[in-house]
């Protein structure tokens, strides 16, 4: 049980520390763009706005906060997100990590 | 009432503390725009209960106070404080505690833009050809024009909106299968329905052909006829004019070169050309002293190939170009020199051509993906598969010994020399048009070659990459990310039909993601698939998959 804590420990700090350098390199920020870029592209934005506004115009405006349509609708905004876009963000975060020498 | 301006709560805050809370989150938590900023966010931004960096973090804009929103550590902290504005630091949204949601302020949103082309502009990205600004807010006009035109249309998957039949004016189809093709461009159409050029001249033929695509996208079904369009090309174009069957890819060639001409004169260039990253992997080491054009080689080559006026950054540029490589060796040192010659279309010669002959030329010869193709294969299976588009690339991409009859002179040995040429790509264009050179020019005739020739629907360019043919490139990453990266879509095939003297041109187009449309004229006709595949293709228009950002 220890060991499985240390080795979770380690996890959380390494995953601190390239958060840290993706933030300081802008390289989050360049990732965030492009993210936002293809899920326009592939219509996936359109199809999110859509099911907002379908749960809006089912029980009222007065009647929705913007955390119940976050909680609603972020398990299937996540399932919606294609593949390929996932791959493309997990390839570009892995060549961005084996080029920072101090991690 | 609107949902705009209906938090009290943010007008008291601004009263009380001003603009500068919302300036200072921006700038250096926000939207960082300097290394200096870059590390503050990367080094404060954690929740303060629970440590975490992600989970939607929000700070407070009362005072330094990091929380999390999804496990309510800010909610918390405004509880506790009363602190009742905090800002969300993905993008900037202010949430007020008091409303339970966030909210909108005309000066918050200007600030925020005003952070945000920071960013812009230090990542190089541009802000008129993505339209990468997060807030689009109307101006005037467009509020006006938007109270004038209160019916919304939602464009549904099936819907036919973008098919539009083009008038015959007497033998021009030639143009209006490349009108066809241009309207089904996805990012030429993005351009011009988006109004991005802006002129007063009288007679333009980027606003006409902005007339074009608004004709083609208001949802009329009847066909459209481009009169002033064709007067326009006729002025401009003089070898096109008269009312006798035209070629269409001159046509093709002489339409980009005409919108690349006014787009360059035009004033729109202005704040484009040094905004557009996409652009600057530009081929700027083409020199004329080593170089020999593809014409020389070839022999009889009569297209001018597009690269007529230099790239210039404009719309037609930052799509239609591409550039080639040619690499020169010279038999005696081994020297290279290389140039580099921007494209517009990739004209093949076709098997069966009599200017450039296909001896030893199998079509069972594919080439492994990165290796040249091998000259002199025999033919060995006695069945027979129809030529590929594949194999005229190959051929065209192949290693060519240039005789004793074309010795040049070679720059690192200074001496006149045979070598050996191969052309590889360079830059790969956004979209990607293909001529198969069906019509032959010789002194004493012209012909038609009529050969069926299978293209995929998918494309892939890796294996004609110059970065791909160089030896030392090929570990599994440049491959992984070269499979992504060059790979292509087809969306328009131009077909002739019938003889050369009495032929017509029609042209199947690609809607949504996989519907195709025979348009011939003025008639539209809904097409399979194969109907698509087994035609005789003349020009083919591929569509990048990855259009990269970068
Ligand atoms: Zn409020
Ligand atoms: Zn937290
Ligand atoms: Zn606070
Ligand atoms: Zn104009
Ligand atoms: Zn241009
Ligand atoms: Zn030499």
């Amino acid at each position: 049980m220890a060991e499985y804590n240390e080795k979770k420990s380690r996890d959380g700090q390494m995953r601190a520390a390239i958060n840290q350098q993706l933030v300081e390199t802008g390289e989050r920020e360049k990732l965030k763009e492009l993210l936002r870029m293809r899920l326009s592209e592939c219509g996936w934005r359109d199809q999110l706005k859509q099911i907002c506004k379908e749960i809006v115009r089912e029980r009222g405006l007065e009647h929705v906060t913007v955390d119940d349509l976050i909680q609603e609708i972020t398990p299937q905004a996540r399932q919606l997100v294609p593949d390929s876009i996932k791959k493309e963000l997990l390839h570009r975060i892995r060549t961005f990590l084996a080029q920072q020498a101090n991690l | 009432m609107t949902g705009i301006q209906c938090c009290p709560h943010i007008v008291s805050f601004k009263e009380a503390h001003g603009l500068e809370p919302f300036k200072i989150t921006q700038k250096w938590l926000v939207h960082c725009s300097t290394p200096e900023a870059r590390q503050v966010r990367a080094r404060s931004c954690t929740c303060k209960v629970c440590n975490s960096y992600s989970g939607r973090l929000h700070t407070c804009l009362h005072c330094i106070y990091f929380g999390c929103y999804e496990r309510h550590h800010i909610h918390q902290h405004a509880q506790d404080t009363n602190h009742y504005l905090a800002m969300d630091l993905s993008y900037g949204q202010t949430y007020c505690f008091h409303c339970q949601d966030y909210i909108y302020d005309k000066q918050v949103e200007q600030i925020a833009q005003h952070e945000w082309r920071k960013v812009c502009k230090f990542n190089g990205w541009s802000e008129t050809l993505l339209s990468t600004l997060p807030y689009w807010e109307p101006t005037g006009v467009e509020l006006e024009s938007l109270r004038l035109n209160p019916k919304r249309r939602k464009i549904a998957a099936d819907s036919y909106v973008g098919l539009r039949g083009l008038v015959n004016l007497g033998n021009t189809c030639f143009m209006n299968c490349i009108l066809q093709a241009f309207v089904h461009t996805p990012m030429l159409r993005d351009y011009f329905l988006a109004e991005r050029h802006e002129c007063e001249k009288d007679q333009c033929l980027v606003c006409e052909m902005t007339t074009l695509f608004q004709k083609f996208y208001a949802g009329e079904r009847t066909a459209y006829v481009p009169f002033r369009l064709l007067h326009l090309v006729w002025t401009n174009a003089r070898h096109l004019a008269g009312y006798e069957q035209q070629d269409a890819h001159e046509f093709l060639i002489a339409a980009l070169d005409l919108l690349h001409q006014h787009l360059s004169a035009s004033s729109d260039m202005v704040n484009n050309n040094n905004n557009n990253k996409i652009i600057t992997g530009r081929p700027s080491t083409s020199s004329t002293e080593n170089s020999i054009s593809r014409e020389d080689v070839n022999g009889v080559d009569d297209d001018s190939n597009g690269s007529s006026g230099n790239p210039c950054g404009c719309i037609i540029d930052q799509i239609f170009t591409g550039g080639w490589q040619s690499d020169v060796t010279c038999q005696r040192c081994s020297g290279v020199s290389t140039t580099i010659d921007p494209f517009w279309d990739i004209s093949l010669d076709l098997p069966g051509s009599m200017s450039s002959p296909w001896h030893c030329m199998s079509p069972t010869q594919t080439a492994a993906p990165g290796l040249a193709p091998t000259i002199g294969t025999v033919n060995v299976t006695s069945e027979q598969r129809p030529m590929s588009l594949k194999d005229c690339l190959n051929r065209f991409t192949r290693p060519e010994h240039l005789g004793s009859a074309a010795k040049i002179k070679c720059s690192r040995c200074h001496s006149y020399q045979e070598s050996t040429k191969q052309l590889t790509l360079n830059k790969l264009p956004i979209v990607l048009c293909f001529h198969l050179k069906r019509f032959e020019h010789t002194n004493k005739s012209r012909r038609k070659i009529a050969t069926y020739i299978s293209f995929p629907m998918d494309l892939d360019m890796s294996p004609f990459m110059a970065s791909r043919r160089s030896v030392n490139t090929r570990d599994e990453n440049t491959v992984d990310d070269a499979l992504k990266e060059n790979k292509y879509s087809l969306f328009a095939v131009v077909n002739h039909l019938g003889s050369l003297q009495s032929g017509h041109y029609s042209v199947f187009v690609r809607q949504h993601r996989d519907q195709w449309f025979q348009c011939n004229d003025a008639t539209i006709l809904k097409a399979t698939i194969p109907d698509v595949m087994q035609s005789e293709a003349y020009l083919l228009f591929y569509h990048k998959q990855y259009i990269d950002y970068d």
